[in-house]
């Protein structure tokens, strides 16, 4: 046991530190979430003005949707730096080493961990700079962070069993497309009642939706609200489900 | 030290790369494993050291049987692949520096290993520069030093000289020959005939997954009526050239779109 927490510090050590090297690499995953929140805020801060539209504006309306993209964006890194492993053969060296393979992969989802929090952060403080309110306190901020970490490492986990089922870099890297559809089909620019039928219903197939709607709640409504405890259930699940599938890919990945 | 019997491995597909080898190493000797390109040399080394899942046959490496304590074996072993496998993002220093925590070694006995691995191979001016920034010849001498951080009983080497130039070649052929001097046992897999002659004990021959003749280089020339090893060589193992199979173990991510 205590070989195994050393083996999975150890190996998180490694990984953290791939985040910042290259320092520029941070950059694109925390750009586009800010681009947008900024553009969004002003352009269709008349949304908020219909009816259907919580009591809110419209930045904190969208203020949870730039903390969750700059998560989700960087989350797929995980799948990009595992493929460059395995192709350039050093994850084979790790194979051969006398430590448990479930090290390797939480080394990797704690680097995961590791990146949502410090993003998070990043976009939290320029979120508190232009005044977007927190109802729910520090304790929603935290339970916030709790959701983006289990989100993140899920889908991380996501782009590692494309990196050990494919084992193609080109392919692991263009997976970052997929972000787009889950995040867009969902509650992400407007409430429900403002959607489409078809973009409603499409919406509540999405589990991104549940997420989002959970992180809203703590930043707009208050603890009362049901989606808090539906955003946790569904990164829960999710999580669980995903790291199963992770591990399976790795007993495939060894032929 | 290595005792492997009747080691098979058929790829998904049908493909025999390896087709019942049958072979000891002892305590201490310097084995080579020759055979030309496709002979099935590194599906046999990758089965050793358990990269590669074999089909059936056992194979013992210091006592423990690789099916049951592969952990056992992974503590005894160092492997310095074909594909030098480097952490681009770090520098040499904190490779070996990670390798020997995973090997769980004491901090002071690291650094001690660290300082005497980089002086071994020759990189202690740039052991603190980023793996990214090393000439080929400086990524096989770390990867070889890599592979001895946690000081193996048995070095598996695959081509461990392959694209080097005669000058890194010499140097590499000095550091294996000290270390086998100091009791290490080595498997090494190579092409190059003058590799095998000038530091293998003995020498195993492979062609088309099965092994076509073993021994000393003295038995060998004596049993073959050779003046050389590479005469041997032509003689036993035919040329498969635009015959070889691809590599099975390769995913094939265009396998659903042709036809």
């Amino acid at each position: 046991m205590r070989n195994f927490v050393s083996d999975w510090f150890y190996l998180s050590a490694r990984c953290t530190k791939q985040i910042w090297r290259p320092l520029l690499a941070l950059i694109p995953s925390l750009f586009i979430p800010i681009f947008f929140f900024f553009v969004n805020a002003n352009s269709l801060g008349a949304i908020a003005k219909s009816p259907g539209f919580p009591n809110v504006s419209y930045r904190d309306f969208i203020a949870p949707v730039a903390m969750f993209t700059a998560v989700f964006f960087s989350a797929g890194n995980a799948g990009i730096e595992m493929v460059q492993d395995i192709s350039n053969g050093y994850f084979k060296k790790l194979m051969i080493m006398p430590i448990n393979r479930l090290a390797i992969l939480l080394g990797r989802l704690t680097e995961v961990a590791i990146q949502a929090v410090m993003q998070g952060l990043i976009v939290l403080v320029l979120l508190l700079a232009v005044g977007v309110n927190f109802r729910t306190g520090f304790f929603g901020i935290i339970s916030i962070f709790v959701i983006l970490i289990l989100f993140a490492m899920a889908w991380s986990c996501v782009s590692m069993i494309a990196a050990l089922r494919t084992q193609n870099a080109r392919l692991v890297q263009s997976m970052f497309v997929i972000v787009f559809p889950f995040l867009y089909i969902t509650t992400s620019q407007a409430p429900k009642s403002l959607l489409s039928p078809t973009f409603r219903v499409l919406s509540s197939y999405n589990p991104v939706t549940y997420v989002i709607e959970g992180v809203r709640a703590l930043v707009i409504s208050g603890w009362s609200d049901p989606a808090i405890p539906e955003a946790f259930a569904t990164v829960v699940v999710l999580f669980l489900i995903l790291v199963v599938f992770t591990l399976a890919s790795f007993q495939k990945a060894m032929k | 030290m290595i005792d492997v019997k009747d080691l098979k491995k058929t790829f998904p597909g049908g493909v025999e790369a390896v087709r019942g080898v049958t072979f000891q190493v002892k305590r201490g000797e310097f084995f080579g494993f020759l055979g030309p390109n496709g002979a099935g040399k590194s599906t046999t080394i990758n089965m050793l050291v358990g990269l590669v899942k074999k089909t059936s046959g056992s194979v013992v490496i210091g006592g423990h049987d690789l099916d049951h304590k592969p952990i056992e074996i992974y503590k005894q072993i160092g492997f310095a692949m074909q594909e030098i496998g480097l952490d681009e993002t770090a520098t040499a220093r904190e490779m070996l520096q990670l390798h020997g925590r995973l090997y769980h070694m004491p901090k002071v006995q690291i650094e001690a290993q660290i300082e005497k691995l980089l002086k071994l191979v020759e990189l202690e001016k740039v052991a603190d520069r980023y793996c990214s920034t090393y000439s080929g010849g400086m990524r096989r001498r770390f990867d070889l030093a890599l592979s001895l951080i946690h000081e193996p009983d048995v070095l598996f080497l695959d081509e461990p000289t392959q694209g080097l130039d005669p000058h890194a070649r010499q140097l590499i052929w000095g550091h294996l020959r000290e270390l086998n001097a100091m009791g290490m046992t080595i498997f090494l897999t190579t092409h190059f005939m003058d590799e095998a002659e000038t530091l293998c004990h003995r020498i195993a021959m492979m062609d088309k997954g099965q092994i076509v003749t073993e021994g000393t280089l003295e038995e060998l020339l004596a049993k073959h009526q050779a003046k050389t090893l590479e005469e041997i060589f032509l003689s036993t193992t035919g040329s498969d050239l635009g015959q070889e199979d691809v590599n099975p173990n390769a995913p094939d991510p265009y396998a659903r779109t042709r036809g």
